[in-house]
């Protein structure tokens, strides 16, 4: 009788136990069903144009990043065949220190890309957006009017000025871009769609650009390393 | 054995009906709705992978780092190279940094439904955070995060039609946190100059933007969730 009722109370117990991970479970895939449609929700709102135009822009996202990450893979492989040889692969090292310079602005750099001469003035909003243009298509380093340009160099209009890191710049305008000319070429032909509405713009491949001018790297005074 | 099974689905059912609810609802029958739903359907994928894609993509450079550290133990010139690269990290926004800053916060205003005004001003455009960013690396930031995204020396900000996106097509949605680390007061004085960011204060009072700041002894920003890749620019000499 005890154990009839021992039985009946495990059976019980065990019951409940899988009605609660079976309840889980459930709310589990609403949760996750309801997320979606947040999401969802927020496309739907949006045009089909603003959608494809999405699309196209994870689509390029997407592969920029399996493209970093066979660079890395790479870069691991190189550096471990190093180590279990018994030794370090200095120059793996030291050509990771050049790119990040490159990208920092800390070094001169030469390739090829485009030259833009604007023949009048623009704003500081027009510039913005030629630059973030020309980033998304892959620009690499930026020089204006003998100015490097990184995305941290503060660009502004004062009463008609622009300045760039502090520093006014006049027309004409040079800006050079190295980047794949052939991925340039059709974000600046956009931007300058748009400007030559007011201002001449001229853009000339080149095959060898140089862009000699460095930016001293700002020290980290309030910041600190680690969350 | 056999009641255990049959509460477990018939609960799993009940609890999933809701849900096959839920997604049936916004289903269409026509050709054009059901392209819609195949457009959306493809960002999300798109989406998805993105995220997966970065995730790789910071577990690599966790393994490249650690040879690198490893290396660097090897060897005495390899840990003077080291020291100089971990240096041009932080400078590149490859690394998490915390300290003091200034938080800017701002969010779509209202909608005034008035046909005289078109100007879509009460939105927040990809420009206003732009100028945001740049005013604040003007006021001495040393780092800055919009949305929690690192902005670094390839960071670029534009629409895809109405989606403002930013880095590796991360896209923002309101209310918008703009972060920076550095001097409170420098980065606030900059921030409450009347002669910066002139339009969008303007904005802010007409269409009730939100747009405040707000100074913080201890700030923390994350590291930039990609790398960068170099195929043109060849250092000289």
């Amino acid at each position: 009788m005890l154990n009839h009722s021992a039985d009946r109370t495990a059976r019980l117990q065990r019951v409940i136990v899988v009605s609660l991970i079976g309840l889980a479970l459930g709310f589990l895939v609403v949760v996750q069903l309801r997320s979606q449609a947040v999401v969802a929700r927020t496309l739907a709102a949006q045009d089909d144009t603003s959608v494809a135009l999405l699309i196209n822009d994870l689509n390029r996202a997407n592969n920029q990043l399996i493209q970093q990450a066979a660079a890395l893979s790479q870069q691991e492989t190189q550096l471990r065949q190093a180590l279990t040889a018994g030794g370090a692969d200095a120059q793996a090292i030291s050509k990771e220190l050049q790119t990040l310079r490159a990208v920092t602005g800390g070094v001169p750099v030469h390739g090829p890309g485009l030259q833009i001469r604007i023949m009048g003035p623009i704003m500081d909003f027009e510039l913005q957006d030629l630059l973030n243009s020309l980033r998304t298509a892959g620009g690499e380093a930026f020089s204006l009017n003998g100015s490097r340009m990184i995305g941290s160099t503060p660009i502004v209009s004062q009463r008609n000025t622009l300045m760039i890191g502090g520093h006014a710049v006049s027309a004409p305008l040079v800006l050079l871009v190295i980047g794949d000319p052939e991925q340039l070429e059709p974000a600046a032909d956009l931007s300058a769609s748009s400007l030559q509405t007011r201002v001449q713009v001229d853009i000339q491949r080149k095959s060898d650009l140089t862009i000699t001018e460095v930016i001293s790297a700002r020290p980290l005074i309030y910041a600190q390393l680690g969350r | 054995m056999t009641v255990l099974a049959s509460v477990s689905l018939a609960t799993f059912l009940v609890t999933g009906l809701a849900a096959t609810q839920f997604r049936s609802q916004p289903l269409a029958s026509s050709n054009r709705l059901a392209r819609d739903e195949a457009l959306r359907q493809s960002v999300n994928q798109l989406e998805d992978q993105n995220r997966a894609l970065k995730a790789r993509v910071q577990a690599l450079q966790n393994e490249v780092k650690a040879r690198e550290d490893e290396s660097a133990r090897r060897s005495s010139a390899v840990q003077q190279v080291k020291a100089l690269l971990d240096e041009q990290r932080a400078i590149a926004g490859l690394t998490a940094l915390h300290g003091p800053g200034l938080t800017i916060q701002l969010r779509d205003g209202v909608d005034p439904n008035d046909p005289a005004d078109r100007s879509l001003g009460w939105t927040i455009h990809y420009q206003d955070l732009q100028d945001i960013v740049s005013l604040l690396w003007a006021s001495g930031a040393e780092a800055v995060t919009v949305n929690g995204q690192r902005v670094v020396p390839t960071t670029s900000f534009h629409y895809a039609g109405v989606n403002i996106l930013i880095n590796n097509a991360n896209r923002l949605t309101g209310p918008y946190t703009v972060t920076a680390l550095g001097d409170p007061s420098t980065l606030a004085n900059g921030v409450g100059d009347p002669d910066q960011l002139a339009e969008l204060k303007s904005r802010n009072r007409i269409y009730r933007l939100g747009l405040s700041w707000l100074r913080s002894t201890r700030l923390s920003v994350p590291a930039y969730d990609a790398t960068f890749l170099v195929k043109n620019a060849q250092p000289l000499g």
